[in-house]
């Protein structure tokens, strides 16, 4: 039994190894004065020099902040609007009509970064950059025009609604599978007691949701550390101006590579991410254990 | 365009396990070190040749490689094997393939690239001993004696320049039609340009006088050899201006630097013009000449809209590549012209400087299967026949010949040829090339019309200030980029910019600068 487990274990077990934990060895590098041609193990160490780059830069209170503000902005929006689609998803009776809004409201989901980038830049600055749907519509209103592409305070909110709209659909899909899960004894019970629609979902959907949305939560603490890069570097690349609110340290780190191709102090930044981001994690799982012991996997 | 086109678009590949990537390259460094000194292939073992090459694929590629594998193949006993890496990730993959200690043959590369720091790792070959071995007569012909001893470094040459013009100077595309409705048949100097750009602000709505992308912002105050939308060094046109690498600080050297021994470089906004070209362009961005979303458009979008009619001005080069967009133009615009203005004050006669650093290199991967070999390959498309194949395509079927020097598009071929065989003296023209672009292309091929830069072959070595040079990059695009398109208030940024350079560590930089080029001119 237990071998039989242990072989089906297997094909993961391999792959965490070969591309999760051998290339931890690498990390060496983040302590190292890395040069091309003598590779990573051989060339000469440096102690904590390639942290100094990003500590020393100013910019790392900013970028820490910007990570974790956007995340948990990303996350919270991202859970509700996935709780409040599913519920919605799930009143639906016409099977027909349910479906065909799941596959629109999923479809968002696979739509690449690029290709959203660039429906934004038509919305907000128009093809010849000048003007823009949004700055057409406020005109109409005869409300006051803004360059979105130089202005930074909105861009957080655009940059939540772009992940509402990404992911709210795939979430909503997560819920609507634990709905399926939640026994039907427990609708009827309701509707005996003479609850409505509104008030089952309210005091029956909600609560019976809370553990899956716990898992979601803690796996999306976990990640909290983590700019969401492929949205964020899409969008606003090496747009200057509003780096003051969307500049996460993914992308930092990104432009530092490019820019400059040290792999050692960009490795130095992966490391603090990842030893930060672990730290989260544990931070995370010790608080669900304690208030929701129910409710937590971990 | 070709030094334009990298952007942003498709960097997400790499994007998530960026981290992972970089060490596992890093990882197969220590294990894969190849016989980097087996330099001949064994015998009766088919030698295939790997080139890592910019952009897409080209239309028709197949045919045009099946062709030159089977003449190469028969001529010279090998075959090539390109790769095409778009132009988004071309410069960080290169660089994780050469990290990584791949086997591939040849690459592009570049100082705004990452050439500096290869050469510096000893990643590329030296090629002087092989270029004067006497072994490719063909290449030695086709390569202007006086170029290659321009792009040694210290004396040394670490790749082929690979140009289609003796001198690079950057300009303007305007759209002429529109130029010859409000009556200006010809524009020659930066007045006249101004004028042309209010007369579209005013008098069509839909077209943007002025387009700038998100790789352009550096390019638009100080740069070598003139700032693009800086009247002053139109004017002026001798600064000689030098940067670590290819995204840092432009710093002004000394003109006077060979007669007093010192370069004395300077942050460029201290440079004269530079802070009136700092608020001209703060007008034109207030006035809606600028397209708004200049920081984040991609080059190859921005160039699409151009085509496609909805913008009045368009960066250019005197590579003879700006009248290739006249079909798509005329197509979405019946009867749209295309004119190229270099706005010097003394046009053709102004002799401006020039460093003739070339902006594309072919280098040779020192851990190559055959550097011998890559040579030969150079050298082989080094004869019209063989150049005009791989850059054209099939005769008779991409392109036909006009004359000696002149070539018709039939299909939308096009090859990367500034990244393996670019020729000066091979380049054809293609057939529709306006008038003017013609007389300005011309103006480039002369070394004559060009005054040599004191500091042309200086190359400052970003390595002892590395750490600083990535802290002012990295404060150069949060702060100067908004600065140069005219996205903010000049004397808030500039004040702003200063303050993160201090921080960044500017003082270094420029002592580590001036230490650099004073030792370049005590070697002249």
């Amino acid at each position: 039994m237990s071998l039989a487990a242990g072989l089906l274990a297997l094909p993961a077990v391999i792959y965490f190894v070969v591309f999760n934990y051998l290339p931890m060895a690498g990390l060496v590098v983040a302590f190292k004065a890395f040069d091309v041609s003598q590779g990573i193990f051989d060339s000469p160490w440096n102690g904590l020099e390639n942290f100094r780059y990003f500590l020393d830069s100013g910019d790392a209170a900013r970028i820490l902040f910007n990570t974790v503000f956007l995340n948990a902005l990303f996350l919270a929006t991202t859970l509700a609007a996935g709780v409040t689609l599913a519920i919605m998803l799930n009143e639906i009776r016409s099977t027909l009509f349910k479906r065909v809004s799941q596959s629109v409201v999923f479809f968002p989901y696979f739509v690449s970064p690029v290709v959203i980038s660039i429906m934004l830049q038509v919305f907000l600055a128009g093809a010849s950059g000048g003007g823009g749907a949004v700055n057409d519509m406020l005109n109409v209103f005869s409300l006051p025009t803004l360059d979105w592409y130089t202005e930074p305070g909105p861009w957080p909110w655009i940059l939540t609604v772009v992940k509402v709209w990404q992911l709210g659909g795939y979430m909503s899909v997560i819920f609507l599978a634990a709905i399926t899960g939640i026994p039907e004894e427990v609708y009827e019970a309701g509707m005996i007691d003479g609850a409505s629609r509104a008030q089952m979902a309210w005091r029956i959907t909600l609560p019976l949701l809370r553990p899956t949305a716990g898992v979601l939560t803690v796996l999306g603490v976990g990640r909290i550390f983590y700019g969401d890069f492929g949205t964020i570097y899409a969008i606003v690349g090496d747009n200057g101006t509003l780096f003051d609110t969307t500049d996460v340290i993914d992308t930092y780190v990104f432009r530092a590579l490019r820019q400059l191709g040290d792999f050692g102090t960009t490795a130095a930044v992966g490391l603090f991410q990842s030893v930060v981001g672990f730290i989260f994690v544990v931070i995370a799982v010790m608080i669900q254990r304690k208030y929701a012991k129910e409710t937590s996997v971990l | 365009m070709s030094d334009q086109n990298l952007s942003r678009r498709g960097l997400l590949s790499v994007g998530g396990g960026l981290t992972l990537a970089a060490l596992f390259a890093g990882a197969g460094c220590s294990s894969s070190q190849r016989s980097a000194g087996s330099q001949s292939s064994a015998p009766g073992k088919a030698l295939t040749l790997s080139l890592l090459l910019p952009g897409d694929v080209p239309a028709g590629w197949d045919a045009v490689l099946a062709e030159v594998n089977k003449k190469l193949q028969a001529e010279q006993g090998f075959t090539i094997k390109p790769q095409f890496i778009p132009w988004a990730n071309y410069g960080q993959q290169a660089l994780l393939k050469f990290t990584a200690g791949e086997g591939f043959d040849t690459a592009l590369q570049a100082r705004w690239l990452n050439m500096t720091q290869l050469a510096a790792s000893g990643s590329i070959v030296e090629l002087s001993s092989l270029l004067g071995s006497g072994k490719y007569p063909n290449l030695t012909a086709t390569l202007d004696p006086k170029i290659v001893e321009l792009n040694r470094w210290s004396g040394k040459l670490y790749g082929l320049p690979q140009i289609n013009s003796v001198a690079r100077f950057h300009h303007f595309a305007i759209r002429q039609d529109l130029a010859d409705k409000y009556g200006m048949s010809e524009i020659a100097d930066f007045a006249g340009l101004e004028k042309f750009w209010y007369d579209v602000k005013q008098k069509e709505k839909d077209i943007t006088p002025i387009g700038v992308n998100s790789r352009m912002p550096k390019l638009l105050v100080a740069w070598n050899p003139v700032g693009w939308l800086n009247p002053y060094m139109w004017e002026n046109p001798r600064t000689s201006i030098a940067s670590f690498t290819g995204e840092s600080l432009a710093f002004v050297l000394a003109a006077d630097g060979k007669q007093t021994g010192s370069a004395n470089p300077v942050p460029f906004w201290e440079a004269p013009g530079m802070l009136d070209a700092l608020r001209l362009v703060r007008k034109y961005y207030q006035d809606g000449l600028i397209n708004k979303n200049a920081l984040t458009v991609d080059s190859k979008a921005l160039e699409s809209q151009f085509k496609a009619g909805r913008f009045a001005t368009a960066w250019a080069m005197t590579d003879g590549l700006t009248s290739q967009m006249l079909p798509e133009l005329t197509k979405n615009v019946p009867g749209a012209m295309l004119s190229n203005v270099v706005p010097l004050k003394g046009g053709k006669d102004a002799k401006p400087y020039q460093t003739f650093q070339a902006d594309n290199f072919l280098v040779l991967n020192a851990k190559g299967q055959s550097n011998e070999k890559a040579m030969q390959l150079e050298d082989w498309l080094s004869i019209k026949e063989n150049h005009d194949l791989i850059t054209y395509g099939i005769q008779g079927k991409d392109w036909n010949p006009i004359g000696d020097d002149k070539y018709e598009m039939l299909s939308t071929y096009t090859f990367p040829g500034f990244a393996l065989s670019w020729r000066a003296k091979l380049e054809r023209r293609i057939k529709d090339m306006t008038a003017s672009e013609a007389a300005w292309f011309d103006w480039a091929q002369k070394a004559d019309n060009f005054t040599i830069d004191p500091y042309a072959s200086f190359t400052p070595d970003p390595e002892p200030v590395k750490r600083e040079n990535t802290q002012v990059t990295a404060a150069l695009t949060q702060f100067a980029n908004p600065l140069f398109i005219g996205a903010v208030d000049v004397d808030q940024g500039l004040d702003k910019l200063k303050k993160a350079l201090d921080r960044a560590g500017l003082a270094k930089l420029q002592a580590e600068m001036a230490k650099q080029a004073d030792a370049y001119l005590k070697g002249q």
